[in-house]
C-alpha cells in the first residue's frame, strides 16, 4: 500500500493556483527529493501534506487516513521546517518534554539517537532564546526524528547546518529509509538530490512535471551529473499546459 | 490543550515584557498610593491608569506574542493536535499570564492600601478587561498575517474603544438631546467594556450618590439584577466573541 | 433691650416669690389636668414620673410644667398633646408622644399659639406628627429637646420636627431632630437664632426656611437629610460655622439658596453632598472661608445670581468645583484654594500666577445634559477638559479665580 497519496490535488491563493492537478504516490522506504524553482509550489505541496494548508481540490492520504479530517494522522509525521522557532524562554529540555506530552510519548519510547549525534545533549539546559540558528536547526532535526515517524518531511534540512551535522542528518535519513519511512525532502543542492533521492519530484508553476528516479533522468539524457541532466530532460518535455482560470 | 497551555505559561513566566508589565503596574500603583494621601483619590487615579493602560498593553502584548510564536504555532499545527485547541490554549495561557501580572502589579497594592469595595471592583473589572483585550488581541493577530498591520489594528482598536466610543456617545447625546435618550445611554455606555469598568468602579467610589440625578439612573440600572446581568453578559460576550472568531479563523487559516 | 430684659427678670422673681408649687404623682394630685385647674399664674406644677394619658392638655395660665424622672404625657393619638395658650410658660423634663396624624390639623406634641415668652426645654418628643410647633409666638426659647420620629413611619404620616410660623425673637438651640419631614421649619420668622442644633435623617430638608429675615444659623450640624438644607425668599441671613454633611440624592444639596439677598455664609463645612451650595437667584452673597470636600459639585452658581463673592474657600472636589448654567457670570471668585489648581507661584506671594478656571467643559456639558455624567472620568472627557482649559472657548470666561491660593487658607 502507498504511504502517501496525492490525488488531483490543487490549491489556490485568491485567483492564483499555487498547485494544480498533482497526482503522486509515495511508497514506504522511499526518499523523494522535492525540487523546483522559487514559487513553483514546493512549499505548498508540503504544507498540503502537513495539513497547514487546505487543498482546494483533490485528496491527500497518509497511511490511508485523509488529511484534513482527524488530526491524529499527524502522529505518523515528523517535520523539520526550514527555519525553526520555539518559545524563547523554554529550555531545550522543556521543549523536548513539551513535545513528549503533546505526542503522549512515554519516555523511552522515543528515538533519541540524534540528541547525542548532533550534540544537542549539551544544550539541554540552555534557553532556546540563547541558541544560535544552527543549534535551533539541530533541535528541530531531533524533534522531527524523535517520534519514529513513518512519514518524514524535511524542508531544506541541511541549509543552516555545519557540514558535519548535515552529514549526520543525511545518515539519519538513510537509516530511516531502511526502517521503511517515507521521506520528503526539499532541496536546492543537486548532489544531495542525486545521492540521496530514490525519486525526484520536480515542480514548476504549480505542476508536478517530473517524478522519476535520478538515475532514469541520467540514463535518458546520458549525462553524469543531475544538474546538467535535469535541464536537458526538461527541455525535451512538451510545454506545460497553461491552466485557464 | 492543557499541555500547550502549561508550556506556554512556563515560557510567559520568563517573558521579559510580561515581567516588565507587572513591574510597571506595580510601580504606578505604589507610586500613586504613596504620593496621594487619600487612598480613595489614589484609587480614582489608579482606575484611570488601569482603564487606559491595561487594555492597551494586553492588546499589544497579545498581538506581538502571537506573531513571535507564529513559527512555533505552525510546528504545533503539524503535531497531532486540533487547531482550535492550539489557539485556545495560547489565548488561555496569555490571559492567565496577564491576569497574574495584573494581580501582582495592581492587586497587591490595592489590597494593601485600599481594600475597599471600590478596590475589589477595580480588581474584578480590570481582570475582566485583561481577558477581553487578550481575546481581541488574539483575534487581530490570527486574522492578519502582517505583524505591523496587526499591531496597527490593535492600536486603532484601542483608540476606538478608549476615546472614539466615548466621543460618539457624547455626540449622540448632543444630537438627540431633545429626545428622551437617557434609558439608551447607560446601556450603550455599559456595552463598551472600558466604560463599563469605569462606571462600576465609580459607582463603588461612592460617586453615585454624589452624581445626583445621573447617580440615580446608574443605580437604577446597575442596582437591578437585570442591569448587572446585561453588564455581565456584555463582558462575557466581549471575551467569547473575539475568542471564538480567533479560534475559527485559525482553524480555517492557511499557515 | 437690655433694660427690658432686666425688668422682665425682676418681675419674674417678684412673682415667683408668691408662686406655689403643686405636685402631680401617685401620692398627690393624680392628673396634670386636675393640677392645672388648681393653679394660678406663676405656679409650678411638678409632675412625678408616670404615664399620663389625659388627651389634650391645655395650659391657659402662665405656669412652669416641670417633669421629674421623665414622666410620659401620652396623647394616645387623639389630637394635640400639649397646647400652650398663655404667655410665660415653661415646659421641661417630659416625654411627650401620641399625636394624631391628620391632613386637616397640624397636630403637634407641644404647640404654642399666639403667646410670648415661652420656654420648651429638655423634653423628649417621640413618634409625633409635628413635634414642637410655635405659631405667632414672640420671644421663645426651644432648647435641648430631642425630637425623634419613628423611622418606620411612611412619608405621608410625617410632619416637621420643630415648626415655627410667624414668630420673632426665637432661639432654637441644642435640639436634635430626626426622622421627620423637615427637621426645623421656619416661615415668616424674623430676628431669630438657630444654634448648635443637629438635624439628621429627615425626609426632606434638615432645615427649611422661607421669608425669614435677619435670622442667624450658627454651629449647627445637618447630615444625611433627604434634600439637605433649603433657604428661600429671604434677606439678611447669616449662616456660619455649620456643617452640611452627606446630603446626597437626585435633587439634594448641602445648602440650597433660592432668592436670597445679602447673606453671609462663612466658615461652614460642606462634605459628601451631591451639591455643596446651589445658588439660584442670590444677590450679594458673601461665601467666605468655607471648606468644601468630596462634593459632586462644590458650588453651582446659577447665572441669575449677581455679586456673589467666594473668597478664601477651600475646595477639594470629586467631580466639579463650580458650575453655572449661563454664559455671563456676575459673581466673583477670588483668593480661594482649589485642590485641583496646577498653576505656579513664581513671585511667591502665595497666589498662583495663572487664573484657575473651576468650570470645566465637561461640567458645562453635564449642566445641560445630566446623563452625560456616564462619561465622568473617561479619558476622552479629560482630554476635552484639558484642551478647554488651555484654550477656553465654550465655558464662560468670567468664571475664574484670578488669584488662587497655593495653600489652604486654614490649617
Amino acid at each position: 500500500m502507498d504511504r502517501v497519496t496525492f490525488e488531483g490535488v490543487g490549491k489556490r491563493y485568491g485567483k492564483q493556483w499555487a498547485l494544480r492537478g498533482v497526482n503522486a504516490f509515495f511508497a514506504p522506504g522511499e526518499v523523494v527529493m522535492v525540487i523546483g524553482p522559487n514559487g513553483s509550489g514546493k512549499t505548498t505541496l508540503i504544507k498540503c501534506l502537513l495539513g497547514l494548508v487546505r487543498a482546494a481540490e483533490g485528496a491527500i492520504h497518509v497511511n490511508g487516513m485523509e488529511v484534513g479530517a482527524d488530526p491524529q494522522y499527524r502522529k505518523a509525521i515528523g517535520y523539520m521546517p526550514q527555519l525553526a522557532e520555539f518559545p524563547r524562554e523554554l529550555t531545550v529540555d522543556q521543549l523536548l518534554r513539551m513535545m513528549n506530552d503533546i505526542r503522549d510519548a512515554p519516555s523511552g519510547s522515543t528515538d533519541d539517537r540524534l540528541i547525542e549525534a548532533l550534540g544537542v545533549d549539551a544544550l539541554l539546559d540552555k534557553r532556546i532564546g540563547a541558541l544560535s540558528g544552527g543549534m535551533r536547526q539541530k533541535v528541530s532535526a531531533v524533534l522531527a526524528f524523535r517520534y519514529r515517524p513513518t512519514v518524514l518531511v524535511l524542508d531544506e534540512p541541511t541549509a543552516g547546518l555545519d557540514p558535519l551535522s548535515a552529514r549526520t542528518l543525511l545518515d539519519a535519513v538513510t537509516e530511516a529509509r531502511r526502517n521503511g519511512t517515507t521521506v520528503l525532502i526539499t532541496s536546492h543542492i543537486m548532489e544531495e538530490v542525486q545521492q540521496l533521492g530514490d525519486r525526484l519530484a520536480y515542480l514548476q508553476d504549480g505542476r508536478l512535471r517530473v517524478l522519476l528516479a535520478p538515475e532514469t533522468i541520467l540514463d535518458i539524457t546520458r549525462e553524469t551529473s543531475l544538474s546538467k541532466a535535469l535541464p536537458k530532460y526538461l527541455a525535451q518535455l512538451p510545454p506545460a499546459h497553461v491552466e485557464s482560470v | 490543550m492543557l499541555k500547550v497551555c502549561k508550556y506556554t505559561l512556563i515560557d510567559l513566566a520568563r517573558n521579559r515584557f510580561a515581567i516588565g508589565y507587572a513591574t510597571l503596574l506595580l510601580l504606578v500603583s505604589i507610586g500613586l498610593f504613596m504620593l496621594e494621601g487619600d487612598p480613595t483619590k489614589a484609587l480614582i487615579s489608579l482606575t484611570q491608569v488601569v482603564l487606559a493602560l491595561v487594555p492597551l498593553l494586553a492588546l499589544v502584548f497579545t498581538i506581538i506574542y502571537f506573531y513571535n510564536q507564529y513559527e512555533f504555532t505552525v510546528l504545533l499545527a503539524v503535531q497531532p493536535l486540533g487547531r482550535r485547541n492550539i489557539v485556545l490554549a495560547q489565548l488561555l495561557a496569555i490571559t492567565i499570564a496577564m491576569l497574574i501580572a495584573f494581580l501582582v502589579g495592581i492587586g497587591m497594592p490595592v489590597l494593601v492600601f485600599a481594600p475597599s469595595a471600590a478596590g475589589w471592583t477595580l480588581l474584578l473589572t480590570g481582570a475582566a478587561l485583561t481577558a477581553v483585550f487578550t481575546a481581541i488581541g488574539g483575534w487581530i493577530a490570527v486574522k492578519n498575517r502582517d505583524r505591523a498591520r496587526g499591531v496597527g489594528i490593535g492600536l486603532v482598536t484601542w483608540v476606538l474603544m478608549v476615546l472614539v466610543y466615548d466621543a460618539l456617545l457624547l455626540w449622540i447625546m448632543f444630537a438627540f438631546s431633545d429626545r428622551p435618550i437617557e434609558p439608551v445611554i447607560v446601556p450603550l455606555a455599559a456595552f463598551n467594556p472600558i466604560d463599563l469598568a469605569r462606571i462600576l468602579v465609580m459607582l463603588k467610589i461612592d460617586l453615585a450618590a454624589l452624581l445626583g440625578y445621573t447617580g440615580a439612573v446608574y443605580q437604577q440600572f446597575f442596582g437591578s439584577v437585570g442591569g448587572m446581568l446585561v453588564a455581565l453578559c456584555a463582558l462575557i460576550l466581549w471575551v467569547a466573541l473575539p475568542s471564538w472568531r480567533a479560534v475559527s479563523a485559525f482553524a480555517s487559516k492557511d499557515l | 433691650m437690655r433694660t427690658r430684659a432686666l425688668i422682665v427678670i425682676l418681675l419674674a422673681t417678684q412673682i415667683a416669690a408668691h408662686a406655689r408649687k403643686c405636685i402631680v404623682g401617685p401620692q398627690a394630685t393624680r392628673t396634670i389636668k386636675e393640677a392645672l385647674a388648681l393653679t394660678a399664674d406663676c405656679d409650678t406644677v411638678v409632675v412625678k414620673s408616670g404615664h399620663y394619658r389625659e388627651g389634650t392638655i391645655t395650659l391657659e395660665r402662665s405656669v412652669v410644667l416641670l417633669g421629674e424622672g421623665w414622666p410620659i404625657i401620652d396623647g394616645e393619638g387623639a389630637g394635640e398633646v400639649v397646647v400652650v395658650k398663655a404667655p410665660h410658660v415653661t415646659i421641661t423634663g417630659f416625654v411627650v408622644r401620641g399625636t394624631a396624624i391628620s391632613n386637616l390639623n397640624d397636630n403637634a406634641a407641644i404647640k404654642c399659639i399666639s403667646v410670648t415668652d415661652v420656654t420648651i426645654r429638655n423634653n423628649r418628643v417621640e413618634d409625633s406628627f409635628f413635634g414642637i410647633y410655635l405659631s405667632s409666638v414672640d420671644r421663645a426659647r426651644v432648647e435641648g429637646n430631642q425630637v425623634i420620629g419613628d423611622p418606620a413611619t411612611d412619608e405621608n404620616s410625617r410632619a416637621n420636627g420643630i415648626h415655627l410660623w410667624k414668630c420673632a425673637n426665637v432661639t432654637i438651640t441644642g435640639n436634635r431632630v430626626e426622622h421627620h419631614r423637615d427637621g426645623i421649619y421656619l416661615e415668616f420668622v424674623t430676628d431669630s437664632h438657630i444654634t448648635r442644633d443637629t438635624t439628621a435623617f429627615n425626609m426632606r430638608y434638615g432645615l427649611h426656611f422661607m421669608f425669614s429675615h435677619r435670622d442667624s444659623y450658627t454651629h449647627n450640624l445637618f447630615h444625611d437629610n433627604g434634600a439637605g438644607v433649603a433657604v428661600m425668599f429671604t434677606h439678611d441671613v447669616v449662616m456660619t460655622d455649620n456643617r452640611f454633611l452627606r446630603n446626597c440624592g437626585a435633587s439634594a444639596y448641602g445648602l440650597l439658596l433660592k432668592e436670597i439677598n445679602d447673606s453671609r455664609i462663612e466658615r461652614n463645612i460642606f462634605a459628601d453632598n451631591t451639591v455643596g451650595i446651589l445658588m439660584d437667584g442670590c444677590n450679594r452673597a458673601a461665601v467666605h472661608a468655607n471648606r468644601f470636600s468630596n462634593n459632586g459639585w462644590a458650588v453651582r452658581l446659577f447665572a441669575n445670581s449677581t455679586d456673589a463673592v467666594c473668597e478664601s474657600d477651600t475646595v477639594s472636589g470629586k467631580t466639579s468645583d463650580v458650575t453655572t448654567n449661563g454664559d455671563l457670570v456676575l459673581s466673583l471668585l477670588k483668593r480661594n484654594y482649589w485642590d485641583r489648581y496646577r498653576g505656579y507661584d513664581l513671585d511667591r506671594d502665595g497666589h498662583g500666577d495663572v487664573p484657575y478656571r473651576p468650570f470645566g467643559l465637561f461640567a458645562l456639558v453635564t449642566e445641560r445634559m445630566p446623563y452625560a455624567m456616564v462619561l465622568s472620568r473617561s479619558l476622552m472627557v479629560q482630554l476635552l477638559d484639558e484642551s478647554e482649559r488651555l484654550l477656553p472657548s465654550l465655558t464662560p470666561k468670567s468664571l475664574e479665580d484670578l488669584s488662587p491660593l497655593m495653600r489652604p487658607p486654614h490649617g
